[in-house]
């Protein structure tokens, strides 16, 4: 029997449209902060992506968080399908007041249309390896990706030496990497489906109505989201301050702590840095 | 007490007691900043602290040198990733001689009483080499300084040779002697490789089986090559210290009530015990009774590989009686051994210096610590004005670098200082207020810790009323984010007009 990634963990189910939507809670009872609401990213879930800054940010404050799931009989999945799902957990399990989100890698697209559309709401939001809108080097990347489907060694080494940071996988060997890397979750189909949603990400129109006090995370050494896409969140969203961390994209299995701890920083005290700031990497 | 009692009483704006890794780095940061009204107290001949106590055979930092080190003065010459003893002791040498304050240290100067004059506002300083007034205190004694050594039944019948590892007999030969090696701590772990390879037989007391992190199986030398870069392209230096320190705080969640880390940080020491020892009954014997992290996780070195060694034998059970040269562990089984070891640790709830410290009124820091010791930020106690303690409560960490900490206490001092002196301040004292402010956020991240609930005897924990008082029980990040910068509101101040 497996442990569970937090303290008194809470798990249920919503049903959003016929969908059976699984979500976690915990976290601190009489916090002063309002809950956080964790959205995963492609080929993840809560326990493969946040096992880290779940328990993490739930010493401080009510965290949340859900297993985005797969439409049956739906050939497509949209952004604002997994967008209703999120909104589905939330409205159950925080029907009111003031919320953060933080959402990595495709969650961060999801959080930050769900911000977009429920102002009132997300009080604060944490993008980590976010993006508005897929780029030719990110289809390249994923045409190259899905030939080598075929092939699953290959197709496996390549995508961890894209996930982990190049200084990060040169220290290790490919059994060392593969140990780090849980298992993709989610099943091949849904994976599927948002590895074509991957190709088709543009959220520009939402960019200029979101509201929230906005940290946009961009790691060094990405590959997959290069950290231009980072940037270019941080000139879209109004009131935004970005920092970068010495990671490649698997940030939350490569540098989970540096990764927790920047957020609940932020989380603690959201205005710390006004709108506009570059936050500098902690040199420990 | 007052100035015209005692003779020679030489005045100074900061007085550091001990010049360990904290008074030196103390000094590095005032002398930089052209502050040079200072003195540092050393009761031994030279500097170094744990690095020049500890030179037992084996000694080496199980914290990465790169990051055991101080970020203001990096070191492109550490010859392993885990440095020797030795290399350490000479690298803070080299901080003192670099920096040039050798003259602000006082060697062979042994404080017996310090005490707060409130007419004058200042710490008097008695020591076996003259008095010194103060207007800040500071205690650098460090929290692994004083030896602990078990009251053990008939010792004083045993005609051989006994040491502590941190004061090693480097007089006494070894080779072909028979040993009982007591303890199996961080000192024990890195000796008994070293004394096995010359023994004639160890009996290893073992009262608690330890865990050990898994050996990451990276070439433990650096290359000249990777010395060079490091001398020519410091940021190499500085990423690797970013890569260990990040590491290591991943450690810490599994000791604050994570079910699923905790699983998979004890899962994967049992793993590296199984694949080390095969014999069932033995590594049953070498099996911890309790929760991972409740003590320190050790760095995994060849302890496995020794106990399998002929000339050794495992008594999994605490030394509890001596008879001449027969030592005899809690299970009745008795040794004859020419030479006893006592790897046994140190005392860090009650640290000694706190005994001579007299504060306002007259009461000592150990009266004010009855309970177990505690103060504002970590650093400062109501009724001890002035005074600046630092490695004390709350101040240790089982998962990360110390000097990390000790970095965030240096910060705190300086701007302290600056502070004080850009608002003409004379007296500052903590309010018992902040303190316990201070004391009840740090017990509310203590409750379910494993120091607490991991089911072992550990020296974070206060005997005394159970209280988490060594361990700080959370990232060493949110150390530095709460307790190096001044905040006035924790205090009474008093200025000089």
């Amino acid at each position: 029997m497996a442990e569970p990634i937090a303290q008194d963990l809470v798990t249920g189910t919503v049903d959003v449209d016929g969908t059976t939507v699984t979500y976690f809670t915990a976290g601190k009872q009489d916090s002063k902060l309002p809950p956080v609401v964790l959205i995963h990213g492609t080929a993840g879930s809560t326990e493969n992506h946040f096992s880290f800054v779940f328990p993490t940010l739930a010493r401080d404050q009510r965290v949340v968080s859900l297993d985005l799931t797969d439409i049956v009989g739906k050939p497509e999945i949209t952004v604002a399908d997994l967008e209703r799902q999120v909104a589905g957990v939330v409205n159950h399990l925080v029907p009111a007041g003031p919320i953060s989100v933080l959402g990595y890698s495709l969650g961060s697209v999801v959080a930050a249309a769900y911000a977009a559309h429920n102002p009132d709401r997300v009080q604060n939001l944490v993008l980590v390896a976010g993006w508005i809108k897929t780029d030719t080097q990110q289809l390249v990347r994923q045409d190259v990706q899905a030939a080598l489907r075929g092939d699953m060694a290959a197709y496996k080494k390549l995508s961890l030496v894209l996930a982990f940071g190049v200084p990060f996988v040169a220290k290790r060997t490919l059994d060392d990497l593969l140990t780090i890397a849980p298992p993709p979750a989610g099943g091949m189909e849904f994976i599927g489906k948002l590895s074509d949603l991957n190709r088709i990400v543009d959220i520009t129109d939402d960019m200029g109505k979101i509201k929230a006090t906005t940290l946009i995370i961009g790691c060094t050494y990405d590959m997959m989201v290069p950290r231009h896409h980072s940037l270019a969140l941080f000139g879209a969203i109004e009131d935004s301050r970005y920092t970068e961390l010495s990671s490649g994209h698997a940030i939350v299995w490569e540098r989970p702590s540096e990764l927790a701890l920047a957020v609940r920083e932020f989380l603690a005290n959201p205005n710390a840095y006004p709108a506009g700031s570059i936050i500098p990497e902690v040199q420990p | 007490m007052s100035q015209s009692q005692t003779h020679n009483v030489t005045d100074v704006e900061v007085l550091a007691i001990g010049a360990g890794f904290t008074g030196i780095g103390l000094g590095i940061k005032l002398t930089r900043q052209g502050f040079h009204d200072f003195v540092i107290l050393e009761r031994e001949g030279d500097v170094g602290g744990t690095w020049r106590d500890n030179t037992y055979p084996g000694v080496a930092c199980d914290v990465p040198a790169h990051l055991y080190s101080f970020s203001f003065k990096l070191n492109p010459n550490w010859s392993k990733i885990q440095a020797p003893g030795g290399e350490i002791w000479d690298y803070l040498r080299d901080c003192v001689t670099d920096e040039g304050f050798w003259d602000n240290i006082r060697l062979n100067t042994d404080v017996t009483r310090a005490r707060w004059n409130e007419d004058s506002k200042r710490w008097f300083v008695e020591t076996t080499n003259g008095t010194w007034s103060a207007k800040f205190l500071v205690t650098a004694c460090g929290h692994l300084s004083d030896t602990r050594t078990p009251e053990i039944d008939g010792l004083d019948t045993f005609p051989g040779d006994i040491f502590h590892t941190a004061r090693w007999n480097h007089n006494i030969p070894l080779e072909g002697k028979r040993i009982a090696l007591v303890g199996t701590g961080a000192s024990a772990v890195q000796v008994f490789p070293e004394l096995q390879a010359i023994a004639e037989s160890v009996v290893l007391f073992q009262r608690s089986a330890p865990y050990f992190f898994i050996p990451s199986g990276k070439h433990q030398a650096f290359t000249d090559a990777q010395r060079r870069l490091f001398a020519r392209y410091p940021q190499a230096m500085r990423d690797i210290r970013s890569e260990i320190f990040w590491y290591s705080e991943g450690n810490f969640p599994p000791r604050v009530q994570v079910p699923k880390l905790l699983e998979k940080a004890r899962n994967a020491s049992l793993k590296y015990l199984q694949e080390s020892i095969a014999d069932p009954e033995l590594r049953a014997k070498l099996t911890p009774n309790y929760e991972i992290g409740c003590k320190r996780i050790l760095g995994p070195g060849r302890f496995y590989a020794t106990i399998l060694q002929d000339n050794v034998t495992l008594e999994a059970s605490a030394l509890t009686r001596v008879d001449g040269s027969s030592v005899y562990g809690a299970n009745g089984d008795g040794y004859e051994v020419d030479v006893i070891v006592f790897a046994t640790g140190f005392d860090a709830t009650e640290p000694k210096f706190a005994s001579i410290i007299f504060g306002v009124g007259g009461q000592t820091l150990a009266d004010s610590w009855k309970d177990g010791m505690k103060a504002t930020a970590s650093i400062s106690t109501p009724g001890f004005p002035n005074l600046f303690i630092t490695n004390g409560p709350n101040t240790s960490l089982g998962h990360n670098s110390a000097v990390y900490i000790i970095e965030s206490q240096i910060d705190y001092i300086i701007d302290t200082l600056n502070y004080v002196n850009t608002h003409h301040v004379e007296r500052i004292e903590t309010t018992p207020e902040s303190e316990q402010e201070y004391v009840d956020s740090v017990a509310a991240r203590a409750v379910g810790s494993v120091w607490l609930a991991g089911g072992c005897n550990n020296w974070y924990v206060d005997r005394r009323t159970q209280r988490l008082t060594v361990s700080w029980p959370d990232f060493a990040y949110q150390f530095r984010q709460e307790n190096a910068k001044f905040n006035p509101t924790d205090y009474v101040l008093e200025s000089v007009f």
